[in-house]
């Protein structure tokens, strides 16, 4: 379970994140939502270790995981999928793949190929194209091929920041429909961080709610859904 | 005919050799994301060190192992003491434009060259030294004619072909090639992959420098050896790794073939003066015409 206790980020004068708490339940989808700017994705790279805060504890199975560098965040089962299909475009899908199971080449031999069968059965058209560069994929397949990185380092928590930002509602509703599925079925924490809020609170258990780097509400989902003053005031629908 | 054949085989062995500049300065590239103009810097010192040991009466090839570790040691060296905590500066203060940062370690590079050759000139003196080759560097004979290659020639361009299949399989084949990659690509991604960057960053600075003194080791024979003596070798290898394509090894290879290959002619055919012109002549055409190098895909990074 990870747990994050009154943690903030500065950027300079800019406060990102204002004392922040909350939790991912294992097992669970837990969803941040928030208007643009509300530091939904300063969260989660402070959480991978992509940013340092500046004050505040963050726990990963009790164990403080603050001040941890990115690669060593991941390599104790966090893997974090950045806003904007973070692929590698001048490498192959196969070795964006690779490259999120490098780590584990060795003491994992055999795991590492078997994790790679599972992602491609999970996305078949990035194995039709496993030798295309990720270049000359679609904004979909990007977003599948980030994911399948992320998926092959076998993490036990997975953080998605906008897996939906610039993506064909249908392509949204594949693409959430594997997380719920991969969640349900296997059991991995996922926490998902959405400007959607709709989309994200119709698949989360857990919804936490920013706004100006605090939280202002941090509830079961369908209660947050049902509730159309907070939506009125933070969300503008 | 026998001028043809001559230009045709001096183009090889001395293209061979930039080849090697060009596929140092193409590893660095891949593995750190800086051109290095601090390589022939290092191929200097590193050949000093082998010179110094062979002179102490060591074996040719003592000398020559001793020197290519030493190239791979002096390369990590400079990431560790200057690279790495450059590249570690926050990204505020002075640096914050992105063509800054990008600037900022080619200029280190520059500087890293001058005390190089600064220390070079106070450990060893000023003045030019010969270099010994392995082999003997008389034309073969056949048939009683001499013939324009000598196995020197043959030695390099053995020497480069290998270390060129070496590097290309390290990178394609390896997962710590494709590790170095995707450091030099795109670094957030690779750490978020679990990429440890910092020490795939050193080992590129540790191969490249090996590679560097491997081209030292092999044109210091024909060049003599002094503190700046390999200064215009860098000029024209970085001009064959740009027509190759920084990204490419085997570009960088045939980058390498190809100025040496115009320079000989040039000296053969027209007159020796011209060969700085063609080589430039050549660097804008490709400039102009594929700007990203002959053997770089579509999608790869500006030079």
């Amino acid at each position: 379970m990870l747990k994050v206790e009154n943690l903030v980020t500065r950027f300079g004068h800019v406060v990102a994140l204002d004392s922040v708490s909350m939790v991912a339940a294992e097992s669970k989808i837990t969803t941040v939502i928030g208007a643009n700017g509300a530091g939904k994705s300063t969260l989660l790279r402070t959480i991978s270790g992509l940013e340092r805060p500046t004050s505040g504890e963050i726990t990963w199975f009790g164990e403080s995981i603050v001040g941890l560098r990115a690669e060593e965040v991941v390599r104790r089962g966090i893997a974090h999928v950045p806003e904007g299909h973070a692929v590698i475009s001048e490498l192959s899908v196969q070795e964006n793949i690779e490259m999120g199971s490098l780590f584990r080449r060795r003491k994992y031999k055999s795991d590492v190929a078997a994790a790679m069968d599972e992602v491609y059965q999970l996305f078949p058209r990035l194995h039709e194209r496993r030798n295309q560069l990720a270049g000359t994929l679609s904004g979909g397949e990007r977003q599948m091929l980030a994911i399948s990185r992320a998926l092959v380092s076998r993490p036990k928590l997975l953080l998605l920041d906008e897996p939906s930002l610039g993506l064909a509602p249908l392509v949204v509703e594949q693409i959430i429909d594997t997380i719920n599925t991969l969640c349900r079925s296997t059991g991995l924490t996922v926490l998902l961080v959405e400007q959607n809020a709709n989309t994200a609170l119709g698949v989360a258990d857990h919804g936490v709610l920013l706004a100006l780097g605090k939280v202002v509400a941090d509830r079961p989902a369908a209660e947050l859904k049902a509730d159309a003053s907070l939506r009125a005031a933070y969300l503008g629908y | 005919m026998d001028t043809f054949l001559s230009a045709l085989f001096s183009g090889l062995s001395g293209g061979a050799i930039y080849s090697v500049v060009a596929l140092g300065l193409v590893i660095v590239w891949r593995g750190a994301g800086i051109v290095n103009f601090a390589q022939m810097g290092q191929a200097m010192f590193s050949t000093y060190i082998a010179s110094t040991l062979i002179q102490n009466g060591y074996s040719y090839w003592v000398g020559f192992i001793v020197a290519i570790f030493a190239g791979a040691l002096i390369g990590s060296l400079l990431d560790l003491l200057v690279m790495r905590p450059l590249s570690n500066k926050k990204k505020t203060e002075l640096l914050s434009s992105e063509s800054m940062r990008a600037a900022v370690p080619v200029i280190a590079s520059l500087g890293i060259l001058a005390v190089l050759q600064a220390l070079a000139g106070i450990i060893w003196a000023a003045e030019e030294r010969g270099f010994p080759s392995p082999v003997i560097r008389e034309g073969f004979v056949i048939g009683g004619t001499v013939m324009p290659f000598t196995s020197f020639d043959i030695f390099v361009i053995g020497t480069v072909f290998i270390t060129l299949t070496i590097t290309t399989l390290f990178f394609k084949k390896t997962g710590m090639g494709l590790a170095m990659r995707a450091t030099a690509l795109n670094q957030e991604v690779a750490k978020l992959s679990g990429i440890r960057t910092n020490h795939t960053r050193t080992l590129s600075w540790a191969i490249s420098g090996a590679a560097s003194s491997l081209a030292g080791l092999l044109i210091a024979p024909t060049s003599n050896l002094s503190p700046n003596s390999l200064d215009l070798i860098l000029i024209i290898g970085f001009t064959a790794a740009v027509v190759g394509g920084l990204n490419s090894p085997a570009g960088a290879v045939v980058g390498g073939l190809i100025v040496g290959l115009v320079m000989s002619f040039v000296t053969f055919y027209l007159t020796p003066e011209d060969v700085f012109l063609s080589i430039l002549v050549l660097l804008l055409f490709v400039l102009i015409v594929k700007p990203r190098g002959i053997f770089s895909g579509k999608d790869s990074r500006r030079v």
